[in-house]
């Protein structure tokens, strides 16, 4: 009986508390997702405003969809659905140094009222006419998808595997005419320089003709100084925080290398110079280099990295006009004449031109305040992306890849 | 532009999915017992409203953040407004009735 008396209160006594604990815990479960809805619907709120609104957020936008396509080397399916239709078109423009080929890619609609211009990017892809090479394609339809007016040059120096400093003014004429397109402001117009496109860039950034228009330097794979990255080629070797590392580079760069250093040389003795560096070429014989002037045989040598111990007497022993076209040819005589940002872009592992160049460029940019940034990566190979990226090394490089990208993209935000 | 307004349409469903969350309707349910479809029905036109008017002035690639904050206002905007309207004209014909 009293067992069941106690039975008897406990169900008096308890039903009703968890007759109520229930409800409250409801009543509270259900406030909480309210209040967690509120933040959400205020946090997408503040997240579509600012991506919408402000040009750091558009910037931010344009870059989170144009990293797939870079990092894919195609762009996804599904942002096909936001592209700008484009037209590419080739022209020849007409410069101080010869004709300029430019391919451009331009969207075909009008440009939307806010901001109401474009913006547009003058890109040399590097030695060589790398017009067509399909990583390159891709990154020009995918600027010029998002609305960006994209002009790809090369000059005839270029297109012959050489480098000259007058090229620059074929820069200034692309820009001029970029500036005149349709829907284009001057002001937001950035140069971009692949590899060894890069000096020609500063150079025509340094031009007083176009230096307070340009919005930003891009370069990628570039190099700083030519008697440097001369002396890298020479040793085999970088010096990286103090520490020799060895480098070998690829045959490329010591052909444009050759190329450059010949003109400099007696004719006979530049283009034996030039032909052995050429794929396939014949190296020059012991016979051959004791009938060579001593600026040529120190050249061969550099070139050949078979002194790496005597580098710097053989660069010593370069004829007078060498060192003059090598400091004709270096960024670091221009780089207090330019007057917009500089976005610096470099393979750690690059074997075309040492990523201790843009490190060079990075701390001589710092010492005169200049405005830079820098990021080194592992996912490109020279200045293209890696076929076998891991996801890791992806991840590890995509926020300095993404940091770089926005800035570049903002003025024309 | 079909499929476009279509990611919009959705898109404004789920916001006014996360406003029903949220219990964001006139709390004198004078919508009604479907005020949570009438919800998800603002999102969707405030999605797709967002989503053209972003295309139009500031281009495709930014649309649909455009998209995204409008059905986010217009889900907290509409039902004050609604709220405000309803409670204006009562105070009106009350006025009228005195």
């Amino acid at each position: 009986m009293s067992s069941e008396a106690q039975e008897h209160t406990k169900q008096t006594v308890t039903v009703p508390v968890t007759g109520n604990a229930a409800p409250s815990k409801t009543r509270r479960r259900r406030r909480l997702g309210s209040v967690v809805a509120r933040v959400a619907l205020v946090l997408l709120f503040g997240i579509g405003f600012f991506l919408s609104a402000f040009p750091m957020g558009r910037a931010t936008l344009r870059t989170v969809l144009l990293l797939p396509t870079l990092l894919m080397a195609s762009e996804p399916a599904p942002l096909t659905l936001l592209d700008e239709p484009v037209r590419r078109t080739q022209m020849t423009i007409s410069s101080a140094s010869g004709p300029v080929y430019v391919d451009v890619y331009a969207p075909t609609t009008a440009a939307p009222p806010i901001p109401g211009t474009r913006g547009g990017l003058i890109m040399i892809p590097g030695i060589g006419d790398n017009r067509n090479v399909p990583q390159l394609v891709n990154l020009s339809l995918a600027f010029a998808h998002e609305g960006l007016v994209v002009m790809n040059m090369t000059t005839t120096t270029l297109a012959h595997y050489s480098l000259s400093a007058q090229d620059s003014d074929g820069v200034v004429q692309v820009f001029r005419v970029l500036a005149h397109w349709p829907g284009v402001s001057a002001h937001r117009i950035g140069l971009v320089g692949f590899s060894g496109g890069g000096p020609i860039i500063c150079f025509a950034a340094a031009d007083p003709r176009i230096r307070d228009q340009v919005a930003f330097v891009a370069l990628f794979g570039s190099y700083f100084n030519a008697t440097s990255l001369l002396r890298a080629v020479g040793r085999r070797a970088l010096t990286v925080d103090g520490r020799t590392q060895v480098w070998q580079p690829n045959p490329f760069p010591i052909q444009v290398l050759a190329n450059v250093i010949s003109e400099t040389l007696p004719p006979a003795e530049g283009s034996r110079l030039q032909s052995a560096f050429t794929p396939g070429g014949k190296p020059l014989t012991a016979q051959d280099l004791a009938r060579f002037s001593p600026g040529t045989v120190a050249a061969y040598h550099l070139l050949a990295g078979d002194e790496p111990d005597q580098v710097d007497a053989n660069l010593a022993a370069l004829p007078s006009q060498a060192h003059t076209l090598l400091d004709e040819l270096s960024v670091n005589r221009v780089i207090d004449q330019i007057r917009v940002p500089i976005y610096l872009l470099h393979d750690r592992s690059d074997t075309s031109v040492p990523f201790t160049e843009s490190r060079d460029f990075a701390a001589a940019l710092m010492r005169i305040h200049h405005p830079y940034d820098f990021a080194e990566f592992g996912i490109f190979q020279h200045v293209e992306v890696r076929a076998d990226l891991g996801i890791g090394q992806v991840l590890s490089d995509s926020p300095r890849l993404f940091r770089i990208l926005s800035e570049i993209l903002l003025p024309s935000s | 532009m079909l499929i476009l307004s279509l990611f919009w349409l959705l898109l404004g469903v789920l916001i006014g999915a996360l406003a029903n969350a949220a219990r964001l309707w006139p709390a004198s349910s004078s919508w009604g017992h479907r005020g949570w479809l009438v919800m998800l029905a603002v999102g969707a036109l405030a999605g797709l409203l967002g989503g053209w008017l972003g295309a139009l002035l500031l281009g495709k690639y930014v649309a649909t953040a455009v998209a995204l904050w409008v059905a986010a206002l217009g889900v907290v905007v509409m039902p004050w407004l609604v709220a405000w309207v309803r409670t204006r004209f009562r105070a009106g014909d009350s006025a009228h009735g005195s």
